[in-house]
């Protein structure tokens, strides 16, 4: 199938893009134009009145075909994050919520109990939950047997640009799952989100490495051919390694001799 | 006048204030806000008529960037 598929919704791009830290709300609407992405991040948060000149929600209003996927960051236990879900349901309509319970700020790493918790209870409240996780293949099946209409593993540290570090348990985790597995986090280059894809990943989701590019279009753009890249080989079938040397070219000699 | 809980902080407002008052004050009534007030979902239709009690504690929400 060539489109991404989470629960009945479809998005005919394999990229989701996270809104934050653009320099600026045009150099965001850029990057998401030129990414060809249909599915967005946001965050919730007390209303600010030195916000009012950027209001998120009006400005990625002008993209066409745009869905948005608010998260629960800043939740620091389950409750938080069910309670951010309802609110962000309310105001964005849409049936997505990114399950994202980090508390300590150090390292931002997933809390697995509290993200279980919370996804478990949005799942039965017809959420498409979509939870960020520790790269880990058991909380991963019981977040699928929950209900979660994707898991997102964590390819390294939020932010890090450390790349996929978590690649094997990650390989084991879409070795098991019949839902999307999705690596969200950590990913600085667009090779490592082509690699991402060519192990069988359904999306990737990006935020840092194309806001903190010096040219964040363009770097949107990049990983949008990545991602493209890396799906198109995957199903075209990825030739086996060989342990020794198998030869392309005859090695027949032919200066004289015969074979 | 009464007092509520803003957004975290103590505010005085006037007698039979509703939620679209407080929000127009805030200047966020153009805005596409979420309310919530004393744990409870407010939604737009209802904002016209929610008067506001004393010690309500009024959470005005809105999306920003995040990843």
């Amino acid at each position: 199938m060539n489109v991404l598929q989470i629960g009945a919704h479809t998005f005919s791009s394999r990229l989701i893009l996270g809104t934050g830290k653009f320099g600026n709300v045009q150099s965001m609407l850029d990057a998401i134009r030129a990414s060809g992405t249909e599915l967005v991040t946001v965050a919730l948060r007390r209303f600010n009145r030195e916000q009012v000149e950027h209001d998120l929600f009006t400005a990625l209003s002008t993209i066409e075909g745009l869905t948005l996927m608010p998260n629960t960051s800043g939740a620091s236990n389950a409750a938080e994050a069910v309670k951010a879900a309802h609110i962000s349901r309310e105001l964005s309509g849409s049936p997505f919520i990114k399950v994202e319970i980090h508390p300590n700020p150090q390292h931002l790493m997933p809390d697995p109990i509290e993200t279980y918790e919370a996804s478990r209870i949005l799942a039965s409240e017809d959420f498409l939950v979509m939870p960020y996780i520790p790269a880990d293949p058991v909380l991963a099946k019981r977040l699928e047997d929950a209900g979660c209409a994707s898991v997102m593993p964590l390819g390294s540290a939020i932010g890090s640009g450390q790349g996929l570090a978590t690649a094997e348990m990650i390989k084991l985790i879409i070795r098991e799952s019949s839902i999307p597995v999705i690596v969200d986090a950590g990913l600085r280059s667009p090779s490592e989100a082509c690699a991402a894809m060519e192990m069988g990943c359904e999306a990737v989701l990006v935020n840092s490495a194309i806001a903190a590019a010096e040219n964040p279009a363009q770097m949107a753009a990049a990983f949008a051919s990545a991602v493209k890249a890396g799906y198109k080989a995957r199903a075209a079938g990825i030739m086996p390694k060989s342990g020794s040397a198998v030869a392309t070219s005859p090695l027949t000699s032919f200066l004289g001799k015969t074979s | 006048m009464i007092t509520i809980t803003l957004n975290g902080e103590q505010r005085d407002i006037h007698d039979g204030s509703t939620v679209d008052d407080i929000l127009s004050t805030i200047g966020a009534e153009k805005q596409r806000v979420a309310v919530v007030v004393n744990e409870n979902i407010i939604y737009p239709e209802k904002r016209s008529s929610l008067v506001l009690r004393e010690n309500d504690q009024v959470e005005v929400l809105s999306f920003v960037e995040g990843g």
